[in-house]
């Protein structure tokens, strides 16, 4: 884990909240329709970015090392914005050669063309939401989208010249049985992605999906189906040479994405626009007016989620902000369990509390030992969030 | 303030069924004969704690007196003694009744008689004080007035034209009520010229004034400098200060025979003024005490734990200061494997339990475990030795007992006639042994019975209720020891002992009362990441056996940068609910499991 101490952020979050349609179980801060909207959304995150920037972007200059532009449809964007959005960040922050730069992308109307023009921007890397690779569930989970749709996308993409393709798959669809996602599985690896996110579908509250499930209209797969269908999905995956090294992220050897490993090492990050958060180091976030109490060990705030409020701040204030808190040492603590045991990689023994509970969670076969290195094993995988709280103590 | 002419006084208490009216009936008296203005009347006036308002239940008496100009021109001394309501407490209730002679029996004009209302009308009457029946809450919808009034002259025999109609809330027949309690109570009798004998019908510490001890004098008069002895308890002290409650506490020149009031003496200690006994002078005492003394003792024992060990000192220094107000409460330190460092405490009841929790968890803002209740057992070993167990966990190996005596009470039953067969039934099921049963006026059926009181302690009095329409009431009082066939059953979970769990049951019914036990401690232990088994063992041999399985799944599918406050909010809530938890080994026990032996028959 990287103390934050005075470091400022290495990474970047840019939310673009534009969608097409709200999907029933989507959770996150999307704004529909308007693409009349655009240019003035991409304004007003540069308004943010120069902001940040300013107070906070490294005088001794080292750049960004990564950049992830999420959504939303970040797709959404015409090229113009897009290039427009980056050089902005480049200009207040810099990106570093070889940095990793990813943009999520539906599959529904991506073009070689704006590929071709995302890469030139200094995009490395797309993050495709396929979901699925069977008609009636993309019919079902909402998508604008169908099957040959997301595989002529990803031969665009490629014809394009991306390189480092990340594909969205989810599984534990209600009504749906094991082999219909295996069958979306098998099809994905013929499409041989570099890079496999691969989620159970949660019932968030307040999703349209939430109210059905509530309502008992849908009924989610019961936890142990659920789970059954993630290890097969692990064991399918490691097989065709796609690593776990997340509860829910495979790749092959040196695809992981660097963005989203600084999420789970605790490390910094900016966020940009509607609904982004971030994670500061205490000194810069005072900089950036969030006081904090003493003893809090980091900052994390978060923007106006909701994309009107965000635009009228930010052409009012120059940011965006909605909140923030000072993260202290013991949430600190618990934060590092929680994210850290997401990782292959496991987490060093460092508390007393945490060396008196790992050798009774290993007698339980829950998580191993190697030295002073904690992992999960698969049943620790299935409950991972109170083997956090244990060690946290 | 010179005492009151002796046949202008009247005593009186209110019996009502919980809320059948009682405190507002008790607040419009107040304020219709002036004694609080309009403006200062709260709610209850009468119970002054917060949890007596919140339950509606009484926990200590309190005396009011009422200065009432009558229809006859004369000026009455009114004194409204009021009165606990709970089988816990049931002879404080005896003690406030002793020091009245009427009752104003309140019935609900829609309900009709409920069993609070029965039980103490039945110790009035055996105490010979006149009942003035009033039949409240005439301008509701539901008021059946007339129903009401010849069912109190079929069950109780008080005739139909002495009932008297009103409304406490819109203050409708109160002037009736006060003028029945000039004309039907009589007024008290005693000697004002003989020696002191005022009996002590409560006290309640006060941190400036010392104990302040509630008075009906029966003989003598009693003023500041009075030199005083109790003559049970035997403690002498000066009297520094006499008064009645308006409510608020005044002072006066003198009490008389006859009246109620307050004493204060420099008395330190509750335990030196006990509710029965009686204050005579010290110098010219009288003859002899008072009737009806009995030294009220501890009928259960339960630990009391903090949630927390570190709040140990905390606990002590609460326990302490809730003793100096409430006599019946004993305490003193023990360790549980489980638990940690806590106090074993002797309560009356289970009731009396429950208010002493509840009162340390909000007055002292304490989280408390609490174990088990249960009697004390005589334990004699081979080796002849005799000792007291009120703690399970301290009884010695069965192949070390000889013999283990269980202590057993007369129980006195009270009962429409109609629930005879049903409370004999639950009383058998006690290993109870009748020994007598009569018919009396009314409707009105006595049972008496000798049962174990470690039968009765959990939730016998509850079945009683619901088994009898919650007419049946009961007192009872320790009788002898009996030798019995007694077990300790243990709990072990996942695998170990847990020592605050074990319980003491009787031979034949420990089968069952393993079962249940398990059973109900599966339903309260929360899944954890193990399976955990929940056995129930006798001597080492395991009866009953139920496994709480491992939580399956609980992990976050996507956790990114927007993503970790929510997390981590939502865990931090889940160990907030976990710090109310005790760990046990690898196995986070709730508060309530260990309670689970007392709620059994419910579940």
């Amino acid at each position: 884990m990287i103390a934050p101490g005075t470091l400022r952020p290495r990474a970047l979050y840019l939310h673009v909240p534009f969608c097409e349609r709200l999907c029933p179980y989507c959770d996150f801060a999307v704004h529909l329709g308007g693409a009349g909207l655009h240019p003035r959304y991409v304004d007003a995150m540069a308004l943010e970015l120069d902001t940040l920037a300013e107070t906070g972007a490294d005088p001794a200059g080292a750049p960004l090392t990564t950049v992830f532009i999420g959504g939303g449809t970040p797709s959404l964007l015409a090229p113009e914005l897009l290039e427009r959005l980056l050089e902005r960040v480049r200009a207040g922050f810099g990106i570093a050669p070889g940095a990793e730069v990813t943009i999520e992308a539906n599959p529904s109307g991506i073009t070689s063309e704006a590929a071709v023009r995302w890469l030139a921007a200094g995009v490395t890397r797309v993050s495709l939401g396929v979901q699925s690779l069977d008609d009636d569930v993309l019919r079902q989970l909402g998508r604008s989208h169908d099957a040959a749709t997301a595989v002529a996308a990803v031969e665009r993409l490629r014809q394009a010249g991306v390189r480092h393709l990340s594909c969205d798959l989810i599984y534990a669809v209600p009504g749906r049985p094991a082999a219909t996602f295996a069958r979306s599985l098998e099809r994905l690896l013929t499409l041989n992605p570099e890079h496999v996110s691969c989620y159970e579908l949660t019932v968030e509250t307040g999703t349209r999906l939430h109210r059905q499930v509530v309502r008992g209209l849908v009924r989610p797969p019961a936890a142990a189906a659920a789970l059954r269908q993630h290890w097969w999905a692990v064991d399918r995956l490691e097989a065709a040479g796609l690593a776990q090294y997340e509860v829910s992220n495979f790749a092959r050897p040196g695809e992981q994405s660097r963005h989203n490993r600084v999420y789970w090492r605790g490390g910094t990050y900016w966020g940009v626009g509607a609904g982004a958060h971030g994670h500061l180091a205490v000194p810069l976030a005072r900089r950036l007016g969030m006081p904090v109490a003493p003893g809090a060990a980091a900052v994390r705030c978060w923007n106006q989620r909701s994309t009107p409020r965000y635009l009228a701040q930010v052409e009012r204030e120059g940011q965006g902000r909605a909140g923030w808190e000072g993260v202290q040492a013991e949430q600190r603590r618990l934060e590092r369990w929680l994210l850290g045991l997401r990782r292959r990689e496991g987490v060093r023994l460092s508390t007393v509390h945490a060396r008196a509970e790992a050798p009774q969670l290993a007698a339980a076969q829950l998580v191993t030992l190697d030295r002073e290195r904690v992992r999960v094993t698969r049943r620790g995988a299935e409950v991972l969030d109170q083997i956090a709280l244990r060690l946290a103590g | 303030m010179p005492a009151t002419p002796i046949e202008r006084v009247r005593n009186f208490s209110i019996i009502a069924h919980i809320d059948h009216g009682k405190s507002t009936l008790a607040d419009r008296l107040l304020e219709r004969t002036g004694t609080v203005a309009a403006r200062d009347m709260t709610e209850q006036l009468l119970d002054t704690m917060d949890l007596e308002r919140e339950r509606g239940i009484t926990i200590k008496a309190q005396a009011v007196r009422i200065v009432h100009r009558a229809s006859d021109g004369l000026t009455y001394q009114l004194n409204l003694i009021d009165t606990p309501g709970h089988v816990d407490f049931a002879y404080e209730v005896s003690r406030a009744l002793a020091a009245c002679e009427g009752a104003i029996l309140v019935v609900d004009a829609s309900q009709g008689i409920e069993a609070q209302t029965l039980a103490n009308v039945y110790k009035a009457v055996d105490l010979g004080l006149a009942l003035v029946p009033v039949v409240n809450k005439i301008d509701l919808p539901a008021a059946e007035p007339e129903r009401v009034v010849a069912e109190i002259e079929r069950v109780l025999g008080l005739p139909a034209g002495q009932t008297l109609l009103a409304s406490a809330r819109t203050g409708a027949g109160i002037d009736q009520v006060l003028e029945a309690v000039v004309e039907r109570v009589p007024a008290p009798i005693g000697d004002r010229a003989a020696p002191l004998q005022a009996l002590i019908f409560d006290s309640k510490y006060d941190a400036y004034r010392g104990v302040i001890i509630y008075v009906r004098l029966m003989a003598g008069r009693i003023a500041a400098g009075t030199q005083i002895k109790m003559m049970a308890g035997g403690a002498s002290f000066t009297v520094d200060e006499v008064g009645i409650f308006r409510p608020q506490m005044t002072l006066v020149d003198e009490l008389a025979a006859g009246e109620v009031g307050y004493l204060v003496a420099s008395i330190r200690d509750v335990r030196d003024a006990k509710v029965g006994d009686t204050v005579t002078n010290l110098e010219d005492p009288a003859a002899a005490p008072l009737p009806g003394y009995r030294q009220v003792t501890p009928m259960v024992w339960a630990g009391l734990y903090p949630v927390e060990g570190d709040a140990y000192p905390d606990l002590r220094e609460a326990l302490g200061r809730l003793q100096l107000n409430d006599a019946a409460l004993t305490y003193e330190p023990e360790t549980s494997v489980a638990l940690g460092f806590g106090f074993r405490c002797g309560f009356l009841g289970l009731l009396h339990l429950d208010i002493v929790q509840e009162r340390l968890e909000r007055e002292f803002t304490l989280d408390l475990i609490t174990t088990a209740p249960s009697v004390a057992y005589r334990v004699t070993t081979h080796d002849g030795a005799e000792i007291l167990v009120d703690n399970p966990a301290q009884l010695p190996d069965a192949s070390q007992i000889d013999q283990i005596c269980e202590p057993r009470v007369e129980a006195e039953l009270l009962m429409p006639r109609d629930a005879v067969g049903q409370v004999m039934e639950l009383c058998q099921e006690r290993r109870g042994e009748m020994l007598h049963l009569e018919y009396q006026v009314g409707d009105r059926a006595l049972l008496r019975y000798d049962l174990p009181l470690g039968e009765i302690i959990s939730d016998f009095y509850d079945q009683l209720k619901s088994r009898s329409r919650g007419y049946a009431s009961l007192d009872y009082e320790l009788r002898a020891y009996r030798p019995a066939e007694l077990v300790k059953l243990d709990v072990l979970v996942a695998g170990s002992r847990v020592d605050a769990l074990s319980s003491i049951t009787h031979k034949n019914r420990a089968q069952l009362q393993g079962r249940r036990l398990v059973e109900r401690l599966k339903t309260l232990i929360p899944r954890q990441l193990f399976e955990v088994p929940i056995q129930a063992a006798v001597g080492g041999r395991i009866i009953a056996r139920e496994t709480v399985p491992a939580l399956r799944k609980d992990v976050l599918a996507k956790c990114y940068g927007g993503d970790i406050t929510r997390k981590r909010k939502l865990l931090e809530k889940q160990r907030e609910g976990k710090k109310r938890m005790k760990r046990v080994g690898n196995v986070e026990i709730p508060q309530e499991a260990f309670m689970a032996v007392l709620r059994l028959e419910q579940s």
